[in-house]
């Protein structure tokens, strides 16, 4: 925010947000109507952009005979809970995988990306800028071409269809994202804070463990959540360096039913629906602490 | 670049560390050449889980052999970049079993090992099966089982179209008999004629049936196949959804009963019974009459060259294994698949009669790098459905687009 | 969220943190290297190799054969050569960038519109949210699946849809005049919720009395959109757009599932050109694939640096 309108606006919205943290820029007093309007206006905005997950779950209940039925069918009446059956049965641990392999990703990549953040954001080396262009251009390299190149280094070191291969592969993806956030998010601590900490004699690493860490708890789990969503929802590391081996994620698990010749889509379907479940339910909970997290981010003195 | 490799190697152990832990040595990707040891089987049946029989027949194998045995199941369509990025890492399964145009790729790069070389007897494959693995004289592995097309018919809706599926011998038939279809109401016929290599493998009976060459695509013949088609779409005799179709949508088109005809494969056999309507299987016709040459589709087991060839005997042992009578009978009905000896095959019909006109039409059956294609064949197929996506989609005429995939394939295969 | 990160580190001025003396700032300098000394050593292991490879493998004349024995002569810009000559770099460029920017401008316009409606608290709108981003959980191969099945010309939902309104059906994904615009309209719909995730955190930052002035003065809802929000929101915008634009530029999967990149050449972009020439065949050319690949990086840095430049201008 380098415009000065914009950093200043910022400083005084600081100050609102104090007086009333839960108050939205734009809430006016209305009446009750317009607000059941607004409800009702936001519930179809929803429902149209949540058709296709519907459509998903529709078709994860449908027997394979009525899967193209034309025209096709609304609503699952005579469907079946077959491909359901199949998931439960074999999916779960392949949901287990990916359960550790998103809290691995977290786990790694906070314990690189935050003394990064901290460093370029407080104590400003010689070269960060140049850091810095190096994430955003990190950023832009295509999985596929990552992937490339991790399979000959994994197969050399003997990493391939290993957790920690893939932990380390899935992170590539949040690493640079997170470094930029921890940056952001930490640039936004007074100086004042740590200057306190030095003088009292502690070193940087003291400093950076007991006082920005406890303060950046909503960079934290910021980082987290976009650390755990991709590395859940990965597909070309996974299929590139897990494809084979005892610990598969979900994205992985599906191709139990993709055979060579043979597709089974309502299982496939249902693995996914299984599958975003408690992705969905971690969102919901998160969903209040990114919020916040994104805007103490965005607000800073 | 050994150097940077180094350094690049040891910062990569360093954050392994970090993850990992230092003590934790490697455990997979190891294959030193100690006696009894691990043995590594690399296979497109991602399906099969540990508890599959197939599985189990591996395990078995192994520790007939007196091996452990380590299998990957992969994606069928990964598969080939991944046996070659392991060759040339120097970490090939020693056991390898791929989709059989695959073979001809990675013999080609010296990959695979001959069936001379690990004294595999071939006796008793059925020579139009092996072929689809033979360059050069050489046979690079062994087929594990057969597949290949044939349309599936829903008898109630022939009958209601006044249709005698028996009578269907050539290409006029059966159009005639799609006409009749439609007039009653209902839908002609579904295949899959997607921008890949099962859209190329679904064309091919047609494209030989007509007595067309996979070296000149737009011969007469080849310009008739494809006629063949646009017109069927272009009359509303098969669903302009071919173009997005893979073998299984259509599948699902035809098991809506709404649909006279499927081409589709061996493997449908156990998902036709579930459809709840009657169905029968005829024979895909050629243009003048007859069977039409239809490819063969199926893996083949082969073994990757190894640094080490005092692996071989093993390896052998458990090829053997896994193509013996016994096994390969167990193999094939698992993935409804047709046996590749003539002994299994007659086994397998009878204790099923319904398999007998699928014997049939992999006995007629061609491999698709046969013809000594072996890698030109990839250079031609992909101009070849590039050329039916242009046709059927309207973008050019079926000569016309034939006409610049024979170019494009030509200049490919020089 | 993202968008500090990207103006701040270049531009800001360095607020020195006990930096008093030469020494201590060199001791600081010091300190500050072994913080990120892991970091850097993460990024030179991970994206120096891959990176590297890539590079080699486009500058040399792999066949399958020389691949794998790793004997491949050096052929210079050989491979760039043959890319540049084949008949599907052009359509593949022009509909890298019409997919790229047709996609950016609709998800951004739309994630914007449905970020200033939400940032109007109304009952449920928490819950509503939240329940936009369920679409980014989805592998994939699912949603992208999911899009191929409505948008099927024979038993789709969507055809089946237009024929109640007496629409003619559209061959989505069949038609080459439709199937850019099919994937365009799955790659939109899988790209709003992250747009509308920065942007709504960027609104959340315009502080309400530059509003309540607004009120006073008696600009109306639409003035006001044009007048504050949509200048004090530029700097995020400019980096909602840019990642946007990084993350767009490297879709394959959603193309590669719903059309292969056709029918013949109607949808491929230079993402899917080069995985269907790695990958995508029986026959893999590493060379002219990885060529697409480094060309797709290149496209990537230019924005970067158009970014980077508009950032400059900006301060």
């Amino acid at each position: 925010m380098t415009a000065a309108s914009a950093s200043q606006g910022r400083r005084r919205a600081a100050h609102d947000r104090a007086a009333s943290p839960r108050r939205a820029p734009h809430a006016r007093p209305a009446g009750r109507t317009k607000q059941h309007l607004k409800t009702a206006l936001g519930l179809f905005f929803t429902a149209v952009m949540l058709f296709p997950v519907y459509w998903m779950i529709n078709v994860s209940l449908t027997k394979d005979t009525d899967m193209r039925a034309d025209p096709p069918r609304l609503l699952p009446l005579d469907g079946t809970l077959e491909g359901y059956r199949a998931v439960i049965e074999q999916q779960m641990p392949y949901l287990g995988t990916s359960l550790i392999v998103g809290l691995g990703t977290v786990a790694l990549t906070l314990v690189l990306s935050a003394p990064a953040g901290f460093a370029l954001a407080k104590l400003r080396p010689k070269g960060g800028g140049a850091l810095s262009f190096v994430l955003l251009i990190a950023q832009m390299i295509p999985g596929i071409i990552m992937a490339m190149g991790f399979y000959a280094i994994y197969l050399r070191l003997g990493v391939l269809n290993t957790v920690p291969g893939l932990i380390l592969a899935d992170s590539t993806i949040a690493v640079p994202f997170g470094v930029l956030i921890f940056t952001a998010f930490m640039s936004g601590i007074p100086d004042e804070l740590i200057n306190a900490a030095l003088i009292d004699g502690a070193t940087r690493w003291r400093t950076f463990v007991s006082v920005i860490l406890p303060v950046s708890r909503n960079a934290i789990v910021t980082v987290s959540l976009f650390a755990f969503l991709w590395a859940w929802s990965d597909f070309v590391f996974a299929s590139t360096l897990d494809g084979g081996g005892d610990a598969q994620p979900i994205t992985l698990g599906i191709y139990q039913y993709i055979g060579n010749n043979n597709q089974q889509w309502n299982a496939i379907m249902a693995t996914a629906v299984v599958a975003s479940i408690p992705a969905t339910l971690l969102l919901i909970i998160a969903q209040r602490y990114v919020a916040a997290g994104v805007t103490a981010g965005a607000v800073k003195d | 670049m050994t150097t940077l490799r180094l350094r690049v190697a040891a910062a990569f152990a360093i954050t392994a560390c970090l993850v990992a832990g230092c003590s934790s040595s490697s455990d997979s990707g190891d294959t030193g050449g100690e006696a009894g040891g691990t043995y590594t089987i690399w296979d497109p049946y991602p399906q099969f889980d540990g508890s599959s029989d197939w599985v189990k027949l591996l395990t078995r194998c192994g520790t007939d052999a007196g091996v452990t045995v380590e299998r990957t199941g992969y994606d069928t369509t990964d598969l080939t970049s991944k046996a070659l990025l392991a060759a040339q890492q120097g970490n090939s399964p020693d056991v390898l079993i791929v989709d059989n145009p695959v073979v001809s790729t990675l013999a080609d790069a010296g990959v695979l090992t001959t069936t001379d070389e690990l004294k595999v007897d071939t006796s008793a494959i059925e020579p139009n099966l092996l072929a689809a693995g033979q360059i050069g004289g050489e046979a690079y592995g062994i087929p594990i089982g057969a597949n290949t097309l044939a349309l599936y018919y829903n008898k109630a809706v022939l009958d209601k179209a006044g249709v005698d599926p028996a009578a269907i011998k050539d290409w006029a038939a059966l159009t005639a008999a799609l006409e009749k279809v439609k007039a009653s109401g209902k839908k002609g016929i579904t295949f899959s004629a997607i921008g890949t290599e099962e859209g190329s493998f679904q064309f091919l009976p047609w494209f030989w049936g007509s007595g067309a060459n996979l070296t000149q695509l737009d011969s007469a013949q080849g310009i008739a196949a494809l006629e063949l088609w646009n017109g069927w779409v272009k009359s509303g005799y098969a669903p302009n959804s071919v173009l997005n179709n893979t073998q299984t949508t259509s599948w699902q088109e035809f098991a809506t009963g709404d649909f006279a005809f499927s081409e589709n494969g061996t493997w449908q056999l156990a998902n036709a019974k579930k459809t709840g309507f009657e169905y029968g299987i005829i024979p895909i016709p050629s243009q003048a009459g007859g069977t039409a040459p239809a490819p063969t589709g199926g893996e083949f087991v082969t073994a990757p060259v190894q640094a080490e060839t005092g692996r071989y005997a093993v390896t052998e042992k458990l090829i053997g294994c896994l193509t013996s009578a016994d096994n390969a009978y167990t193999t094939d009905t698992t993935l409804s698949y047709i046996a590749a000896t003539e002994a299994v095959q007659q086994k397998q019909v009878a204790a099923n009669e319904e398999l007998k006109v699928w014997v049939d039409a992999v006995k007629a059956a061609k491999g698709r790098t046969s013809d000594d294609l072996g890698t030109k064949y990839p250079k031609i197929s992909q101009p070849m459905w590039t050329a039916f996506q242009t046709a059927l989609s309207g973008s050019a005429s079926p000569a016309d687009a034939l006409k610049t995939a024979q170019t494009t394939a030509a200049a490919a295969t020089k | 969220m993202a968008h500090d990160v990207m103006t701040r580190v270049p531009a800001s001025a360095p607020a020195d943190v006990g930096a008093r003396s030469p020494r201590r700032r060199k001791g600081r300098h010091w300190t500050a290297w072994a913080f990120l000394a892991p970091v850097v050593v993460y990024l030179v292991a991970f994206y120096a190799y891959p990176l590297y490879r890539n590079l080699d493998l486009s500058l040399r004349h792999y066949t399958v054969r020389s691949f794998v024995q790793g004997d491949a002569p050096f052929s210079g810009l050989d491979n760039y050569r043959t890319v540049f000559a084949d008949p599907t770099f052009g359509p593949a460029l022009l509909h890298t960038l019409v997919f790229t920017f047709v996609s950016i401008a609709f998800q951004f316009a739309i994630g914007l519109a449905l970020a200033v409606f939400f940032a109007q608290n109304f009952r449920l709108s928490a819950t509503l949210r939240a329940l936009f981003l369920v679409p980014w959980l989805l592998p994939l191969i699912v949603s992208a699946s999911t899009w191929t099945w409505m948008l099927n010309s024979d038993s789709g939902i969507v055809n089946t849809a237009l024929e109640l309104i007496h629409v003619d059906p559209v061959n989505w994904l069949t038609s080459p005049d439709w199937a850019l615009t099919s994937v365009i309209i799955a790659n939109i719909w899988i790209g709003i919720p992250f747009n509308l995730v920065v942007l709504y955190s960027g609104l959340q930052a315009i502080p309400a009395d530059v509003y309540e002035a607004a009120a006073i003065d008696g600009a109306t809802g639409w003035q006001r959109f044009w007048r504050i929000t949509f200048p004090l929101l530029r700097p995020v915008s400019a980096i909602t757009l840019l990642l946007g634009l990084v993350y767009t530029l490297k879709v394959f999967d959603i193309i590669w599932i719903m059309t292969k990149g056709g029918p013949a050449d109607a949808s491929t972009t230079f993402a899917t050109w080069s995985y269907r020439l790695s990958f995508g065949n029986l026959l893999p050319e590493f060379g002219p694939g990885a060529a697409v690949g480094n060309l797709l990086i290149i496209m990537a840095l230019f924005f970067g640096l158009l970014y980077i430049r508009f950032q400059r201008r900006q301060a």
